[in-house]
This record gives C-alpha cells, sequence and structure tokens, in this order.
C-alpha cells in the first residue's frame, strides 16, 4: 500500500486440538518487523510493534475465545475430531514501512489465505481411540481455503478534529490516537482495538465506524479482484 | 434497557458470598436462543458487587486493591521516579505498565501467560487521562497483580489502577472506569465470569472517563452488527459511569478516614 510492503505467508502443520474445542483447528498469528523497515526495529527494537500488531491481527481475524464469530472459519481445519487438526502459522513480515501497517497487514493475510491450500489427508481405518491415527497426508490434492469470510482492517487515525485512512508515516507522527476495525463482507464489526492515548468520544467513535464501514467495502472489492486477477495469472504460467 | 449495576462499598471488608452451587449448564450450542443462567445468579445487565480499597500496599506511593467477585486485582504505583539513565530525555513523564498473573490466579496453574498484551492494553487506557506535563523527566510505574482471575480481569486492573494513581496523587484528567460485555447469542451480558468468557461469541470492552465523556481504550472481538454495537456500547459507557462514582466515593472515603 503505497511504499509500505508487507509479506505474509500461511504455512500448515498437523497438530492436535486444544481439549476445548476439539471440534476446531488452531490458528497462530505473529508479526515480525525487519530491520530494513526502521533502523530502530534492530534486534528487541522492534518487539514492541511486533506484539501489538500480532495481538491487534489475533483480535481481528480470530474472534471470541469460544470461536464464534471468527474471521477464519477454524472447523474446516479438523481432520479427526479430538485428535488431528491442522495448525496453521501466519507470519507477517514488515519490509517497508510507511505508515498503515496494521491493514497492509491484514490485506496480505487475506491474500495469502486465499492463495492456500490445504492438503487432503487421508485417515487410516480405526485406530484404538486414544492413539494418534495414521494419516497420510497427500501431495496431490489441495483443498482451496475459503477466505469469503475474512474480514477486512480499516484503520482511522484522528489527527486534530479530523481523521484520516491509511495515514502515511508522517501522518501517524502527528496523530492523537486511532481506532482498527476490522469488517467482513456482511458489515458486522469482527473486532476492534483502539490505539494510541487520547480519549475519543462515543459518538465519534460510531460515525467512525459507519466510514470504516464504507472504506472496507471498497477495499474488500478491490483486493478481490486483485487476488482473482493474481490467481488468473499463476493459472496460465 | 438501563444498565443497573448492584453495587456495595461497605468500610469493613464483606461482600456478598457467591452461591457456590453451580447451577446445571444448558447445551450452549444448540440454536441461538440460549438461556443462559448466570453461575452467580445476576440479571444479565447486572454487574458484580465491586469492592476497592486504597492503602493496600505500605512500601508503595499509591496503592489499591479491586475485589469484583472472584477477580482480585492488587495494583502498586511507584512514583514520579527518576527515569533510568538509559532513557532520553523527555520533558514529559512516561508511564510504565505491567501486569502480572499470579501462577496460583487461573483455574490450570500457569495460564496467565496468555494475557502478554494486558500490559500494553493498561498503558494505552491509562495514558489519555494522565496529565504527564506535571512530572517531566520522571517516570511513573505502576504493577498490577492478578491474584485470581474470574472473569473480566482487565477491566478491573484498569478500574483498580487509577484508583491507585489517585491515591498516589498523580495528577489526572478523570478516573478512567472499564467494564467488559460478552455478547452470547443475541444476549448481551455485562461483567462476564470466566465460565461465560470461555464461550462468549464476542465481547467488548471499553475503558472510559466518565465525567470527560471519553473513551480512552476500546476492545472488540468477534462479529457485531452495528445497532448491535451500539448498544452494547451505550450499556458499557453507563456502567462505567456508576462505577466511576463508586470509585470516587471510596476514595472519599479512604481520604476522610486519613483526616480523622
Amino acid at each position: 500500500m503505497g511504499s509500505t510492503d508487507v509479506i505474509a505467508s500461511v504455512k500448515a502443520e498437523l497438530g492436535r486440538p486444544s481439549a476445548m474445542q476439539p471440534d476446531k483447528g488452531k490458528v497462530a498469528i505473529f508479526v515480525d518487523c525487519s530491520p530494513t523497515a526502521e533502523p530502530t526495529f534492530e534486534g528487541r527494537g522492534g518487539e514492541e510493534l511486533s506484539a501489538e500488531l500480532s495481538s491487534a491481527l489475533q483480535h481481528c481475524l480470530l474472534g471470541g475465545k469460544s470461536g464464534a464469530g471468527a474471521g477464519i472459519d477454524l472447523s474446516s481445519l479438523v481432520v479427526v475430531e479430538g485428535k488431528v487438526c491442522w495448525d496453521l502459522y501466519i507470519d507477517g513480515l514488515v519490509i517497508s514501512s510507511d505508515g498503515n501497517l496494521l491493514d497492509a497487514l491484514g490485506a496480505a493475510i487475506k491474500a495469502a489465505l486465499s492463495n492456500t491450500g490445504i492438503p487432503s489427508v487421508h485417515v487410516a481405518a480405526e485406530a484404538a481411540s486414544d492413539e494418534q491415527p495414521e494419516v497420510d497426508i497427500s501431495d496431490e490434492e489441495f483443498l482451496q481455503f475459503d477466505t469469503s469470510g475474512v474480514p477486512v482492517i480499516t484503520t482511522l487515525t484522528k489527527v486534530g478534529k479530523h481523521y484520516i485512512v491509511d495515514a502515511t508515516l508522517e501522518e501517524e507522527s502527528q496523530m492523537s490516537s486511532a481506532v482498527s476495525i476490522s469488517i467482513n463482507r456482511q458489515g458486522h464489526i469482527c473486532g476492534m482495538i483502539k490505539r494510541g492515548g487520547v480519549g475519543l468520544d462515543p459518538s465519534v467513535i460510531l460515525d467512525m465506524i459507519s466510514v470504516a464501514n464504507f472504506v472496507s467495502r471498497q477495499l474488500m472489492d478491490k483486493l478481490d479482484s486483485e487476488i482473482a486477477a493474481a490467481d488468473a495469472d499463476e493459472d496460465e504460467s | 434497557m438501563a444498565a443497573k449495576p448492584s453495587t456495595t462499598t461497605t468500610a469493613k471488608a464483606t461482600y456478598s458470598p457467591i452461591d457456590p452451587t453451580r447451577k446445571t449448564r444448558p447445551p450452549i450450542f444448540s440454536g441461538s436462543d440460549v438461556d443462559w443462567l448466570r453461575p452467580d445468579s445476576r440479571g444479565f445487565h447486572q454487574c458484580r458487587p465491586a469492592f476497592f480499597r486504597t492503602g493496600a500496599v505500605n512500601s508503595a506511593s499509591g496503592s489499591a486493591y479491586a475485589e469484583f467477585g472472584n477477580t482480585k486485582v492488587i495494583v502498586s504505583v511507584f512514583g514520579p521516579r527518576e527515569s533510568k539513565k538509559a532513557m532520553m530525555y523527555s520533558n514529559i513523564g512516561r508511564l510504565n505498565c505491567n501486569v502480572s498473573y499470579t501462577t496460583f490466579a487461573t483455574p490450570v496453574r500457569g495460564q496467565g501467560s496468555d494475557h502478554k498484551d494486558f500490559s500494553s492494553m493498561l498503558h494505552k487506557a491509562l495514558e489519555g487521562a494522565i496529565i504527564l506535563e506535571t512530572f517531566p523527566k520522571t517516570t511513573v510505574d505502576v504493577f498490577a497483580l492478578v491474584l485470581e482471575s474470574g472473569g473480566s480481569d482487565l477491566p478491573v486492573v484498569i478500574s483498580c489502577a487509577s484508583v491507585a494513581l489517585a491515591d498516589a496523587g498523580i495528577m489526572m484528567y478523570d478516573l478512567v472506569a472499564s467494564v467488559s460485555v460478552s455478547c452470547l447469542g443475541k444476549n448481551l451480558l455485562i461483567d462476564p465470569v470466566l465460565e461465560e468468557e470461555s464461550y462468549q461469541d464476542g465481547s467488548l470492552m471499553i475503558a472510559c472517563m466518565p465525567s470527560r465523556y471519553e473513551v480512552t481504550q476500546l476492545t472488540v472481538t468477534g462479529e457485531w452488527s452495528t445497532p448491535h454495537f451500539n448498544e452494547a456500547m451505550q450499556f458499557c459507557l453507563d456502567a462505567s459511569a456508576k462505577l466511576g462514582k463508586i470509585m470516587r466515593s471510596c476514595l472519599k472515603e479512604a481520604a476522610s478516614d486519613e483526616q480523622e
């Protein structure tokens, strides 16, 4: 987005589902800020920002603790209920930072997920109930991940009395506070985080939500068309 | 539908005991019309009784202990203290927050590490309320310790921290009161308990300054439609206004005790 460059990658591994949610897979999101973006990110410098971005993304994309309302459909990740499921590790890397990292990461993750193919797994017949069943991972067949429900994150930055969308680094340095809202295709809010210290009037927040609704619709349409175009390119080559 | 948080703050430390007999859990995943009986038999729109006590830690500049049902939190404030020499000069003060869980706080030992981001959330919630210009070149440290996690931890930590900051005499624009609301199916439950949090479909946490009517921190998880979200936000704001009054009365009591 502009001068902000981020890369997102999705890796899947077989693992055990947690005891509390045996019919759902697990997703872990990590963000790493590379020093190529800012010299201050070297070593421990970028850790705080990475942690903040990771937790913001987890809030926005993963929904409540019971797994409901999650942007990503976790029940499609289960292989054998209660024993084997796919663990998705989503990693984001910030290469060049010109502001509005969260939106860029959200868009990148959505695109990465739409490109994800989960290999289909054949489970060997009846193992004893507390042993891990034998699984045979096929290299050939892939299941496309369904991303129509994945939300898109929009950050509204409040500078003075106005708020702007998609702030560059310069604009962000002047911000008093920012609200990041993740909205899905139905226009429902999937997650919202307020960053920055200054207090905000509740009516302002409601206003921001309607603006975010409008903007995210446009962004989602653009994203979807870009992803479809990229997929078409891949198929050709 | 106004939120009616019920509260008790008595000078002597008593709080209404919670009925230990658990009602049988209805199957949550059957249909959207869930009839959830709250384990401590509160209404959906009733908060837990709030108990605050300042001066819990003698060696700190200010401290407070808060108990909301089963959630017990102790916060101590140190400062303003000299900033570490490694930090750059700054003509406004710095705020350093740390939230940690004791190992016995959660039902399963040592599970508090799920909440690493609470420290930065506490920082953001308090940042907007403290007048940092009054203590340049120094740092104020806020250390929160969750003794028992009974649900709705972060809101209790934030409220307790602002009482502790007031006890320490740090200048603030206003007290920060914080409430969270859980969404189960179509129902909105205010001030969820740990059990309700594990079944929730969505949650909304607001930290606001009641007299200024400003929101300093806002976190939403799960899927919300806009009118639903509006409703929940109004709930939270109303409840935090009432919580703010309780915090204030607790501080006044503590101050008048001292004068005697």
